[in-house]
């Protein structure tokens, strides 16, 4: 910026240690008799007594009970997605090693259960439909853990209410909405990890709330307490699923806005102050649950120590730290005149050679040089034998004859005795990448363009080569292209082989192969076969952590394969499709994820009567006039706002993400959602709140208090919205805990919407013409 | 007050506050001390203060010194943009498809492409005036020209490079900068190497910043008027002028989209303003917000949709771009379909198409499917073949009566009738059962096979039942029974209740490509909707019968369908491409894009390095200086009283708003990206710089500004030569060139060039790649494209190129962005061959079949002499007719064989035909070509 002319001065702001004042203006929209609390209809003052409020939240908890355990053992198989998440709790009991998207606190959760009820860990969870009795699996003690998560969640929604200023009528109301809902009831009795999520978000969130009510008593052990509480929890919610990070960002978005507050001069506080507060939230909020985040890791590492379907996915250095893992077990150092098998990373085909030729001309035009075809196989065969040929004098015997990290070899077709090569000609089925072929190994004329770097991927320069556990690139020496093949056949010439050509981008993730086998060597240790299990190597928590971490990503955003049951987050909030959990064909059961249409849609109502109140109070505003009480207003704007803030955060970035969804990823926002809806109900029924509800503070001005009074309206509308609810609930429970079965006419007396693909529909039998 | 801040220029407004009272303040300005602090601040942000003494159009001062300042740069920009346009004398980058396109215009021969027509419209019009009869075809990137008038093509987007830059420094100018400022800015575009490469050549993108810069200015136009006074003439005429702008950006690539939402953004900020201020009635606001409405939204919109119009009145015929659109659609293109008989009843030989998919119609052939039953391949197949045909049979519970369709009164297709459909080629039934499909195998999915054989009338696995969806509305019958074209219709199976099915799913190799044909359970109504297309004449039909066609559809339907097209298309450009990039690396100039290379030359998509990098810092700047003054005046400074911030405020807020509308977006987007994407952001992040050179110079005296201004200048001018070369096609030297790799990532094949000067001036310039076509077959106007047999062999293609000296990375080929549109065409696979011959396969072992039978029980010498064929003695359930079988499978597989005869070996259909003779052709002339495959 340009000087200014003169130094700025700042405004003189009355110093921070007297007075705060609560809202910048006064209110005086506010009738008189809502000021004192005893003019408040003698109905709403019983209901809004601690003890009142008690007997409620124990009614609601104890239906939550009641209705998530009804008949929990039914059905007694495996259902949806209990197929990956009862097997990873089974890894945990056996310790064998498995890589999941999701980080594992949940998970462990559920270990943890099938240990505490004697699970052995001996079931697999193979197929939906499974029987659990048969094989005998204690299975009702690791439904058990979701179903008290997601009964507890019930109190907390109804805390979360209370804290927030609500009266206790509409904390009921919004706390229904979660107990009555099929969805969230049939998402808990099943050995998924939505449960736990949802718990610890809906924690995570009383937790902020109660944080933020102390904000007059900063730095206090309370206020400390409830912060590293809220760091905590959210690092549950995140450590329970993916999507938890939906519930960092919702908090770190609320803390930005609380700061850029604190910030304003007209609050009159220092920079230093302003400082403290940014560094207490930077320690609760983020170091505090990186932390614990890690330790879900340790742990999760500290159980997992032996070899299992997991390890494939990890890299060989971590590979070798499992008990038992075949890396540990066959590897080996190569030497040179060693004749090896080698396999691509992914596609899993042999380098592969055969007498025949590539054709002269392709269909396409193009030309090639007709040398002998270089392909990938996918079986055992003499043709993908290849020895490495040394280029540089070696000594008679010992270590130097160990084939290293970028030396440069060339390979040798062992049943044609031609030598790898490759040159500038188009590959058959890409004219940008470079034809493999071989050469005569006689012939020394093309032999430059028979030398290979073999790049091992992380090693450091002197590392020597070896089988199974060193990954490796094979850079051309003189194109530098590397070898490469893709899932695509060759034609009939090629009897449908894949191609191999070399790709041009040295560096291609994708061009990784390791030696799979060794047929013969020179190495005094032989061929290793039968050797003694060998201690697991170890490495670096924080190293193992990366990779995993780094995986996880790579693997959640490559889940874009469709499922005949995923949908668009657009249809969500609306129900207009389930997902089928598990059928039974004898008895016509089955289960049926799908919300209580009565509640999303009143959340969906309530959603838009929000944005159509504050968009109103917003033009209006701008135009000079002022609808909204300021109490009310602020309330709208503050807390409803923060529930706003949580439902979207948790519903918009689905729209961004190309992965598979399912519905029950908006189980989360549902929630915020019927937070909302609490909020607006309040709103539409009275002006009045309860005011405020922050703890006071030693210096805090007092303003006169007001206590929310929604009379007997509220009960009565409240009282029947639930009974419509829990008619709904009831009405579609039969899709929601499997049991009974339905006869055809039944289950389409329940497709409610014409998008629900229920099974065991009944047809119409169609007329003859 | 910043009363002693040397003011050369009375502060203006910014661009999008309200609109103020003319105020009368002289300049230099009435002292305002007598106000408040928060007064003063009030009336700063209103745009109060020194007012101007006088108004003129769009709030543009210029002098005529700057005029004739204005025509040398222009004559500069002139000289840069066309310098040797002529060369190179061969296709550049992506030619190949707007060359292409402008000699489909010409030859008005229907395609479809992702971009809206405008810029193309007026290339073709270039071309057109010059004579371009439209039989250069632009195939592939080095072919040189041969009667193309490409200089005159190439002439309209280097055209509107040149207008880009007076532009430039009228906007600056309207945005109140100063004339050093601006002639900076247009110095600065005049000498950007990517802009100068991207527009020399037939691209779409120098027209698209030249109207995105266009808009700017009239909007800014418009902004300065709407300050001094709303609804004038004047007011008006900007107003208008910025929607035709809008309307002409948005028409030339869709990513014009982003200039309208800069517009639009800008455009709620001052009606949001204007609502806050008090004095505005809700009257007047309401006429403010609906000429808006009427000029930026309607005006482009008619616009736009004007283009589309011209673009159907060109392209009259059928072309290659026909296979992406509707029946209807294609109805429209010359080469329609005959009108055909509106009634279906049993017994009519129909044809049905899918109406959800372009997959085409119902189709069988005598090949079978690899697993699964191991029957018939059912397909959908885009082509009218005979293949297509099937009959309309009937199919009752008890006894399979087959009607006698000849004598009996014809009995129409009802909703709910059971028919079952033969096909008519091999003489077997549209068939499912309770086995997975071979692609989409999941349980709810049933596999559909044509089973049976010639007598055999099969069982109750052959029966599906019409249901009507939907009639057309001026057709009352069609809505209750099956008419053609007129009916929407599912087929449900009879047995299992699924319904025939249809996705964008390709069968592998062994169902030549073609559309799998499913039975769904949990069908997607859209994707099980189908209907007849033709139907052949029903022997009970009077010959007067009602005779149906398509119908023609209006423009609107046709505009909208074709939106829909380029809008899948244009999300499902995913493929990677050898030098397409990352929008995060655009603003860095990480890498650039190869467009050509020949004879020793190349040209070389890459910016201006010190222009690009510059304007890269000054929006960096701008970020974190507007970022500190936010955290300055949340904690009290008082910055925003000072008019200077406030002018310079809003001015480099309203570049950066749509620096980050023209560049953000791209982040969201999944499809192929290039580096000349990041252009309209450049044109912004150029001005910016400027606006950014303003404010740091404001102090400084005017000569010193212009000292600086001049240095700036220099240096561009300098960067831009020593680039050049890559812009031009020039001769360069090895060494210059890896001198001029400045970033390691820049991807210029230093190695094509000569290592001296002088071994330039010898070479002619031969015309390496070029092949005359051997013999051309087809191409009949209105007809598919002309196959060129192409002297492929005479190329030096046999020898492996000379091994590149050194170890570096070798460059890849220059090849053009994709164009989808043209993928599918080399898929017309044909199925006409015919495995009759064998032995009708069995399904022995299906649960569900009611009626067994056992064809090799028949022996079929016997009974030789009826020849006549019903469908009505064969039918039924097959118990008494165990004689009368096997002299049908008999007679009607010599009937068959004697059709062979015809047909082996020679396929029909408009362009197997056509390829099969290429191939021919293709094999006589190179025998040895032949061999060695």
């Amino acid at each position: 910026m340009a000087s200014p002319s003169r130094p700025r001065q700042r405004i003189k702001v009355t110093p921070a240690s007297t007075v705060v004042n609560y809202e910048q203006d006064d209110d005086d929209h506010v009738h008189a008799t809502y000021q004192s609390p005893n003019s408040r209809s003698a109905f709403e003052q019983v209901l809004d007594t601690p003890r009142a409020s008690a007997a409620m939240v124990g009614v609601l908890t104890a239906i939550a009970f009641a209705l998530r355990f009804y008949k929990i053992n039914q059905p007694d198989q495996v259902v949806f997605d209990e197929v990956h998440f009862g097997k990873f709790a089974s890894f945990y009991i056996t310790r064998e090693y498995y890589f999941d998207v999701h980080p594992p606190f949940a998970k462990l959760l559920f270990g943890f259960a099938g240990w505490f009820v004697g699970f052995d860990g001996h079931f697999t969870f193979e197929n939906i439909g499974d029987s659990y009795t048969d094989n005998h699996v204690p299975y009702v003690g690791m439904r058990a853990l979701p179903a008290i998560l997601g009964s507890l969640t019930i109190p907390v929604v109804y805390a979360i209410m209370k804290e927030t200023g609500y009266s206790t009528i509409i904390a009921a109301f919004s706390a229904c909405i979660i107990l009555f809902d099929n969805a969230h009831i049939a998402q808990s009795r099943l050995i998924l990890l939505d449960a736990t999520l949802i718990f610890f978000m809906s924690l995570t969130i009383y937790s902020y709330v109660r944080f933020r009510k102390l904000r007059y008593w900063e730095f206090t052990v309370e206020w400390w307490s409830w912060l590293i509480a809220t760091g905590f929890f959210m690092a549950c919610t995140w450590g329970a699923k993916v999507n938890g990070i939906l519930t960092v960002a919702t908090i770190g978005i609320a803390v930005l806005v609380d700061l850029w507050d604190i910030l304003d001069h007209k609050k009159g506080f220092t920079m230093e102050h302003f400082w403290k507060h940014f560094m207490a939230r930077a320690v609760g909020l983020i170091v505090v649950p990186f932390i614990i985040y890690l330790s879900f890791f340790y742990v999760h590492f500290a159980v997992l120590t032996r070899s299992g379907t997991g390890d494939t996915f990890m890299s060989p250095a971590f590979q070798e730290t499992l008990i038992g893992n075949e890396l540990l077990m066959n590897s080996q150092e190569l030497r040179y005149f060693d004749v090896v098998t080698m396999k691509h990373k992914d596609t899993k085909v042999y380098l592969h050679s055969h007498p025949d030729r590539y054709p002269l001309q392709y269909d396409d035009g193009r030309i090639s040089s007709q040398g002998q075809q270089v392909t990938g196989y996918g079986y055992d065969d003499v043709n993908n034998h290849w020895q490495i040929i040394p280029t540089k004098a070696l000594p008679e015997t010992g270590r130097g004859r160990v084939v290293r990290h970028e030396d440069v070899i060339q390979l040798l077709h062992v049943n044609t005795q031609t030598l790898l090569l490759t040159h500038d000609v188009a590959s058959p089925l890409m004219p940008t990448n470079q034809e493999f072929t071989t050469w005569p190994k006689d012939d020394h004329s093309r032999h430059n363009d028979t030398l290979f770097y073999l790049n091992i991927i992380d090693a450091e320069s002197d590392d020597p080569w070896k089988s199974k556990s060193s990954h490796f690139r094979l850079v051309h020496g003189p194109t530098r292209v590397s070898m490469w093949t893709h899932s695509k056949q060759l034609p009939e010439w090629a009897f449908k082989q894949q191609e191999i050509n070399g790709n041009k981008n040295p560096t291609e993730k994708s061009a990784t192969w390791f030696v799979d086998q060794v047929i013969s060597t020179e190495s005094p240790e032989g061929l290793s076969g039968e050797q003694v299990p060998k201690e697991p190597k170890k490495i670096g928590f924080f190293r193992k952590f990366a990779e995993l971490q780094l995986l996880m990503l790579q693997h959640n955003a490559g889940l874009t394969s469709s499922h005949p049951y995923a949908s668009g987050p657009i249809n969500w909030p609306f129900l207009i499709s389930g997902i089928s959990f598990w059928t039974e064909n004898d008895t016509q059961k089955q289960i049926y994820l799908i919300g209580n249409i009565v509640g999303w849609w009143t959340c969906v109502i309530a959603l838009s009567i929000y944005v159509g109140i504050m968009g109103a109070d917003l033009l209006a505003r701008r135009r000079g006039i002022e609808p909204i009480p300021d109490a009310a207003r602020g309330r709208l704007w503050n807390s409803a706002g923060f529930f706003l803030l949580i439902w979207a955060v948790h519903y918009l970035p689905f729209f961004i993400m190309n992965r598979q969804l399912f519905i029950h990823h908006y189980l989360p926002s549902h929630l915020a959602s019927a937070l909302l809806a609490g909020s607006v109900l309040s709103f539409i029924l009275s002006d009045t709140v309860n005011y405020p509800i922050s703890i006071v503070g030693r210096w805090t001005k007092l303003r006169k208090s007001e206590y929310a009074d929604l009379g007997m309206k509220g009960p009565v509308v409240v009282g029947v919205f639930t009974f419509i609810l829990f008619l709904m609930f009831l009405y579609m429970s039969p899709l929601t805990y499997g049991t009974p079965g339905l006869d055809g006419e039944t289950v389409n007396a329940k497709r409610l919407l014409s998008s629900w693909t229920l099974h065991f529909a009944a047809k119409e039998i169609a007329e003859v013409s | 007050m910043a009363a002693n801040v040397r003011v050369r220029r009375p502060a203006t407004p910014p661009p999008g506050l309200p609109h103020v009272v003319p105020s009368s303040h002289k300049y230099p300005p009435t002292r305002q001390d007598h106000l408040s602090a928060d007064e003063r601040r009030e009336a700063a942000s209103k745009g109060y203060g020194p007012g101007r003494r006088s108004h003129s159009p769009g709030g543009l001062n210029i002098t005529s010194g700057e005029w004739k300042l204005l025509a040398v740069v222009l004559l500069i920009a002139v000289g840069v943009r066309m310098f040797r346009i002529s060369k190179p004398d061969s296709v550049v980058f992506d030619e190949v498809h707007f060359g292409k396109f402008a000699a489909r215009y010409i030859k008005t021969r229907y395609f479809v492409d992702v971009h809206p027509p405008l810029a193309k419209l007026l290339i073709t019009a270039a071309a057109f005036v010059s004579g371009f009869n439209g039989d250069f075809e632009f195939k592939e990137i080095g072919k040189v020209f041969e009667n193309a008038p490409y200089v005159a093509m190439r002439m309209v987007p280097a055209t509107f490079g040149v207008a880009t830059v007076p532009i430039a420094y009228l906007t600056l100018r309207a945005l109140d900068c100063r004339a050093t400022t601006a002639l900076l800015a247009s110095i600065f575009l005049t000498f950007e190497n990517g802009l100068v490469t991207q527009s020399r050549h037939i691209l779409l993108d120098s027209p698209l910043v030249f109207f995105t810069a266009l808009t700017v200015f009239f909007f800014v136009g418009f902004s300065n008027e709407d300050k001094k006074e709303p609804f004038t003439e004047q007011w008006w005429t900007w107003l208008t002028l910025t929607g035709l702008s809008l309307g002409a950006v948005v028409s030339c690539k869709w990513v014009g989209l982003f200039t309208i939402a800069t517009v639009g953004v800008c455009t709620m900020l001052q009606l949001w303003l204007l609502l806050g201020d008090l004095r505005v009635s809700p009257r007047m606001w309401a006429r403010h917000f609906f000429a808006r409405a009427v000029c930026l939204i309607l005006i482009p919109i008619l616009f736009y949709m004007t283009m589309f119009q011209l673009h159907f009145l060109i392209l009259g015929s059928s072309g290659e771009g026909d296979a992406f659109m509707s029946s209807e659609f294609r109805q429209t293109l010359g080469r329609g379909m005959e009108d055909t008989y509106a009634d279906v009843a049993l017994g009519s030989d129909i044809t049905i198409r899918h109406l959800n998919t372009q997959g085409g119609y119902l189709h069988s052939h005598s090949h079978n499917y690899p697993g699964g039953s191991g029957q018939q391949q059912i397909t959908l197949y885009p082509h009218r073949d005979d293949n297509n045909l099937w009959r309309v049979l009937n199919a009752t519970v008890d006894s399979y009566e087959q009607y006698d369709y000849e004598h009996k009164p014809i009995v129409y297709i009802d909703h709910g009738s059971r028919i079952k459909l033969r096909h008519l080629v091999t003489d077997r039934a549209l068939h499912s059962h309770e086995v997975r499909p071979p692609v989409s195998d999941v349980d709810f999915q049933n596999e559909v096979s044509a089973y049976g054989m010639p007598g055999f009338i099969g069982d109750i696995n052959d029966d599906w039942i019409v249901e009507i969806e939907k009639g057309d509305r001026n057709d009352k019958e069609s809505s209750k029974r099956l008419r053609t074209l007129r009916t929407h219709f599912k087929l449900r199976h009879l047995n299992t209740g699924c319904y025939l099915f249809s996705h964008k799913v390709k069968l592998p190799e062994w169902g030549f490509d073609q559309q799998e044909v499913t039975c769904n359970k949990n069908a997607v109504k859209a994707n099980s909707l189908w209907y007849v297309e033709t139907a052949t004449k029903h022997p009970q039909l009077p010959a007067d019968a009602p005779k149906v066609n398509y119908k023609i559809p209006g423009f609107l339907s046709k505009f909208w369908e074709l939106q829909q097209v380029m809008w899948t298309t244009n999300a499902g450009l995913t493929d990677r491409h050898m030098y397409d990039s990352l929008p995060s690396t655009w603003p860095r100039l990480r890498r650039g894009i190869n467009f050509w290379v020949k004879d020793h030359r190349q040209i070389y998509l890459i910016g201006n390095p010190f222009i690009w990098w510059l304007s890269t810092a000054s929006v960096v700047t701008y970020m974190i200086v507007r970022g500190f003054l936010l955290l300055r005046a949340k904690r009290g400074y008082r910055d925003f009283d000072n008019t200077k911030v406030v002018k310079y405020d809003s001015l480099c807020g309203f570049l950066f708003v749509g620096y980050c509308m023209h560049y953000f977006p791209f982040f969201l987007m999944g499809r192929q990206l290039f580096l000349h994407h990041y252009f309209p952001a450049l044109y912004f992040a150029i001005l910016l710089s400027c606006a950014v050179f303003d404010l740091a110079t404001s102090t400084l005296r005017p000569k010193i500004r212009l000292q600086i201004a001049a240095v700036l200048m220099m240096i561009a001018v300098v960067t831009y030569s020593k680039f050049s070369p890559l812009a031009y096609g020039n001769p360069w030297t090895k060494k210059k060139c890896t001198n001029a790799r400045w970033v390691k990532t820049w991807d210029f094949a230093c190695n094509e060039f000569f290592d001296e000067y002088s071994q330039y001036s010898g070479v002619s310039v031969p015309t390496l790649n070029r092949s005359t076509p051997m013999a051309t077959i087809g191409g009949e106007p209105g007809g598919r494209a002309a196959i060129v047999v192409e002297d492929k062999l005479g190329q030096d293609g046999v020898v492996p190129p000379e091994n590149e000296q050194g170890t570096a990375v070798p460059i890849g080929v220059p090849e053009p962005g994709r164009d989808v549109f043209a993928k599918d065409q080399q898929k017309e696979i044909k199925s006409q061959m015919r495995v009759l011959k064998d032995v009708p396969v069995v399904d022995v072992d299906k649960e569900i079949s009611v009626v067994t039978f056992e064809p090799t029980s028949a022996a079929p010498e016997e009974q030789k002499g009826e020849v006549k064929l019903q469908a009505g003695d064969v039918g039924a359930t097959g118990e008494s007719e165990d004689q009368t079988r096997p002299e049908v499978i008999d007679i009607l597989e010599k009937e068959i064989e004697g059709e062979d005869v015809d047909n082996y070996g020679k396929p029909h259909g408009p362009l197997d035909h056509e390829e099969a003779i290429a191939d021919q052709v293709a094999h006589e002339l190179y025998p040895e070509a032949r061999d060695a495959e």
